[in-house]
């Protein structure tokens, strides 16, 4: 599912991520590294198998397109530095091209520990007509991409049928992307009639245009 | 027997065969089972004996005798009243204590520094106390447990909860004795051996007493207003009000919280001169409004209370006249001991107005008053391997002194709930609390249980140990937030939900009164009075029953056998009938009658087996899952204890159901384990797991706890176990609830084989029959689908916000 947004082209990807063409750039938000094992190692039993989801993804985003860039739209880590924290820097050390970190509520890791691994981290970032953010709703004129919602939609449909799905949030002037990361749960949001909802399958990005007042 | 004989006769009581059996036996040394009903003076017919064998001794013993475990806070409040006045009566030193979750704490402190001679408590409490580094000291004097009103605990997993600490108790005190009471169920041997575990040293004693109950319906005059669904039954308030102002006092019984509110509500608006001796008691409410209703029920200021099943249970509220029950009972055992609550004075029968709420339940009604003539009580199915409640268990020891894991096995499997616990799962579940379910090899850093020097496995932290001493407990409710006025007063919690739906400024009914919430701070609600009648009413979850087995089979016997009768109910239902049959048909006991029609809603098929809840659900989720298999299709159903829905967009032909011998018994549990897969219908079972077993921490509302980043909900948990862990015994166990509970395995394989040799009467319909009335606008479904996601999607739309917020 290829949108336009200010004459650039942007591809919503089922995972979650957004590929931005004309900068070979992936855009992800609310990877929450690191989740499930601060719940290990406070005692509540998340699968640990739960925990490499990450790098699986990302197996499967990178040699889909040209890539010179990663931004991250806050909340990568999800808490306290811990053992994930040697995976992702393992991982960077491999990776050629950039990486940015916006900062979210969640990531209280000290800033110098990602700038050490070349990652440029910034509490927002703009770029040509756009502007790149953790939460929704700054007050800029600019085109803003962000996070932090984890925006779910709850579909209808005859037969008293319904589902709840994670989706791409989009109203005139922003776009929120679902979280990437796994065991982050959602929050069911109801759109207005000038906003678009693009959820995602596991296969699929899918705009849903039937709208009932 | 002589002490306690005297201060009968100092009561001006006449001893009852069954109070001096209950003594004798317990001077014997032995465990036992009393069957008694409600306001026969059980309590007495155990603590006589208590108190006979302690006035042997020439001094007041020190530490703790008796422990007396209870369902109800509501119920230790009355007993613990009752058995001080007694015990003063001997000896003024004597004490009884009262520890439950409404024990303040400083009162708690006091009990644990100095042991009363009898402590009344619940299983929470209980498990709380074995929390304590000092409970075997605590304990060392433990002479009896009694287990009062046994038969609402077994089949719930609090009476695993005590079956737990009854193993664990018994093992560290020798000659521990062991009393239930229970009131008359279907399964009395079972219930017997479920509490008293493997011991030959017991009796069991029944009190003779028959009351006579009388059982009214109460009919509207024309059967053009009753309602064909609807769970309310509020147009038959004018009549109800009669019943009250004609009697002295009447508890009014319905099912959920929300009806509660709303009888409330309109009696009031009814009958305004009410104002001030009527109440309302739900669990929901704050501790104080509730212990104040009961003592003014007690010193009889009130006139009426509505009530949910929180005063089910209890000593005598006294003077009682009356009660009517609103919509059915579910059961006939609940409806006896409902009907109980009236009429203490021996001798005096009991009355009960049973209110149906829709046409249906009247055929109800006469299934339930056949019930009791014939005295079939249903049986309570006791819970087996509920490793949530093992694991809580296991962990509210280590919190305490530690468990040596070898010596604490056989202590587990000696109960009914773990008798068949393995050695493999059990290594299991240890893992599960050292390593979080992971190999020795792999690195990790999952902290919960060590061991230490001496073999004894305890909590790695006091963050663990406060998170689980915060968390203990099974009763599950979902998230609650506190109810508080701005200014300060507790009114009682609400479900988080329900609360997240309204804005500030939106109104509510809640305890009685109309409020306006103002904002939510804290995990708390905060809100002021209104003036305005418009009013939510709040939704509860749960509240769900389902038919036992005997009601369904009276239900069956009550429409094909009595239907000719000229009872006052089938004359009533003369309309519905007709109406019913301009369509459609009323089946025979050889029918399976299936209706089919289209509303604007979709294709709706109905099946009217007559099994219960239960059976439906099963029924429903199998008859998806074997149509689904056909053609790619998606359904939501619906059950109820007459029949069940299936809802889909398109249509199945009759003839691809009728030719592919959809109701074979063959293959059955294993379709049906799969379509509880797909629908699953395991997910509601996990919420509660995920709680008790500790998965989910919500933390507290007034005791704030730095659970940063901690926070999750079961639905997630379901998730990742469900892709990455499904070998999970937790999950597992969401799945063999669903088999063993929502099921009953044995029947249902029993209501197959008789449906097959029914004749199947398909009929399409131009609207929607009485009969399929309370189905077709039943708001709780579940789903499964055979359709892939994208096609799914593509036929769905999207709800707008309409508010334009």
């Amino acid at each position: 599912m290829t949108i336009e947004i200010h004459t650039h082209q942007f591809i919503l990807h089922p995972t979650g991520g957004i590929y931005w063409k004309e900068k070979q750039s992936w855009l992800l938000a609310d990877v929450h590294l690191g989740k499930v094992a601060h719940f290990r190692k406070n005692g509540i039993p998340v699968p640990r198998n739960a925990e490499g989801f990450f790098y699986q993804k990302m197996e499967e985003l990178l040699p889909l397109f040209p890539i010179k860039r990663i931004i991250f739209l806050g909340d990568l880590f999800h808490s306290f530095q811990n053992n994930e924290w040697h995976l992702f820097e393992a991982w960077v050390k491999q990776q050629s091209f950039e990486i940015t970190l916006i900062t979210g509520n969640h990531d209280i890791i000290p800033n110098w520990k990602f700038e050490d691994l070349g990652i440029l981290v910034k509490k927002s970032w703009e770029e040509g007509p756009f502007f790149f953010a953790h939460f929704p709703d700054q007050k800029t004129q600019q085109f803003v991409f962000c996070g932090h919602v984890h925006p779910g939609i709850t579909l209808t449909g005859i037969g008293k049928q319904n589902m709840k799905l994670p989706c791409f949030y989009k109203s005139p002037k922003q776009l929120i992307l679902p979280p990437f990361g796994v065991f982050t749960g959602l929050h069911i949001i109801k759109p207005k009639a000038d906003e678009q909802i693009y959820v995602t399958t596991a296969k699929e990005v899918l705009e849903i245009k039937e709208k009932l007042p | 027997m002589k002490i306690i004989k005297q201060w009968f006769e100092s009561q001006n009581w006449k001893v009852q065969v069954f109070q001096k059996q209950c003594w004798k036996a317990y001077a014997q040394g032995k465990s036992g089972m009393l069957h008694a009903p409600t306001g026969s003076g059980k309590t007495y017919a155990l603590w006589g004996g208590i108190v006979e064998e302690m006035s042997k001794h020439k001094t007041p013993p020190k530490g703790c005798h008796a422990l007396w475990i209870t369902p109800l806070r509501a119920l230790g409040v009355e007993i613990q009243k009752a058995t001080q006045k007694m015990l003063s009566d001997f000896n003024p030193e004597l004490k009884v204590g009262l520890r439950t979750a409404d024990t303040p704490q400083s009162q708690r402190n006091k009990l644990l520094k100095d042991p009363p001679f009898g402590l009344v408590s619940t299983p929470e409490s209980v498990h709380v106390l074995l929390a304590n580094k000092e409970h075997q000291k605590y304990f060392k004097q433990l002479k009896v447990i009694v287990v009062d009103e046994w038969h609402e605990l077994l089949g719930s997993k609090r009476g695993v909860q005590v079956e737990l600490a009854l193993a664990y108790l018994r093992s560290i005190i020798p000659d521990l004795r062991v009393w239930g009471i229970s009131a008359t169920i279907g399964n009395k041997k079972l219930a017997r051996e479920v509490l008293l575990g493997p011991t030959e040293n017991f009796t069991v004693i029944e009190a003779k007493i028959k009351k006579k109950i009388n059982v009214y319906s109460l009919l509207p005059k024309t059967m053009e207003r009753f309602p064909w669904r609807g769970h309310l039954g509020i147009h038959l308030v004018p009549q109800v009000v009669k019943i009250i102002k004609k009697n002295k006092s009447t508890l009014i019984f319905t099912n959920t919280r929300a009806q509660c509110e709303i009888w409330f509500h309109r009696l009031l608006d009814i009958a305004p001169d009410l104002a001030g001796s009527i109440a309302m008691h739900h669990g929901s409410i704050d501790k104080k409004i509730r212990l104040w209703v009961e003592e003014s029920l007690r010193n009889e200021s009130l006139k009426v209370v509505v009530c949910t099943s929180s005063l089910d249970l209890g000593v005598d509220f006294s003077p009682v006249e009356n009660c009517i029950q609103i919509g059915s009972p579910k059961g006939i055992g609940r409806f006896i001991q409902r009907a109980g609550r009236s009429g203490h004075q021996p001798k005096a029968g009991s009355s009960i107005y049973f209110l149906p709420t829709h046409a249906m339940e009247l055929i109800e009604s006469v299934a339930l008053q056949n019930g009791i003539k014939t005295q079939q009580i249903e049986d309570r199915i006791p819970y087996l391997n509920c490793y949530d409640v093992l694991i809580q268990f296991l962990m509210t020891l280590a919190v305490g002194k530690g468990f040596d894991p070898k010596k604490i096995y056989p202590v587990v499997t000696s109960s009914f709930c773990f008798q068949t616990l393995n050695q493999e799962r059990w290594q299991w579940i240890l893992n599960f609390l050292i390593r979080g379910s992971q190999s020795l090899e792999q690195y990790d850093e999952y902290k919960k249980l060590i061991l230490n020097e001496n073999g004894f496995l305890k909590v790695a932290n006091k963050t663990i140990a406060l998170r689980h001493r915060l968390s203990m407990g099974t009763i599950v409710s979902g998230n609650d937030l506190k109810i508080r006025y701005r200014k300060g007063g507790y009114l009682g919690s609400i479900e988080e939900w329900f609360i997240s739906k309204l804005n500030p400024g939106d109104t509510f009914a809640f305890s009685g009164k109309i409020l306006e919430l103002i904002r939510i701070q804290k995990m708390e609600v905060i809100v002021k009075k209104s003036k305005s009648k418009q009013a939510k009413i709040p939704a509860w979850m749960g509240g769900r029953m389902s038919f036992s087995a005997h009601l369904s089979d009276l239900l069956k016997k009550a429409l094909f056998e009595d239907q000719d009768k000229k009872t006052r109910e089938f004359q009533s239902l003369l309309p519905v009938f007709e109406q019913q049959k301009k369509e459609s048909i009323v089946p025979r006991p050889d029918e399976l009658l299936i209706e089919r029609f289209k509303t604007r809603e979709g294709i709706h098929t109905l099946f009217y087996p007559f099994e219960g809840y239960a059976i439906h659900e099963a029924m429903a989720c199998l008859m998806a899952y074997r149509i689904s298999l056909i053609t790619p299709i998606s359904f939501s159903m619906s059950f109820n204890d007459y029949g069940f829905e299936l809802l889909s967009d398109q249509a199945f032909s009759p003839d691809a159901f009728l030719d592919n011998d959809l109701f074979t018994p063959e293959h059955l549990f294993d379709d049906l384990a799969k379509s509880i897969n797909v629908s699953e219908m395991a997910r509601r079972r996990f919420r509660d797991i995920a709680v008790i077993s500790g998965l989910v921490f919500q933390g507290y509302p007034n005791k704030p706890i730095k659970s940063k980043h901690l926070q999750s909900g079961s639905q997630l948990f379901f998730e990742v176990f469900k892709d990455y862990e499904p070998d999970n015994l937790l999950y597992k166990q969401a799945i063999e609830e669903t088999f063993d509970h929502g099921i009953e395995q044995g029947r249902i394989q029993l209501v197959f084989e008789e449906l097959n040799q029914k004749t199947i009467v398909w009929k399409n319909c131009s609207q929607p029959t009485p009969f399929s009335f309370p189905l077709i606008t039943d708001r709780i479904r579940s789903k499964l689908s055979s359709e892939n996601v994208e096609d799914r999607i593509k036929k769905m739309y999207l709800q707008l916000d309409k508010t334009g917020r």
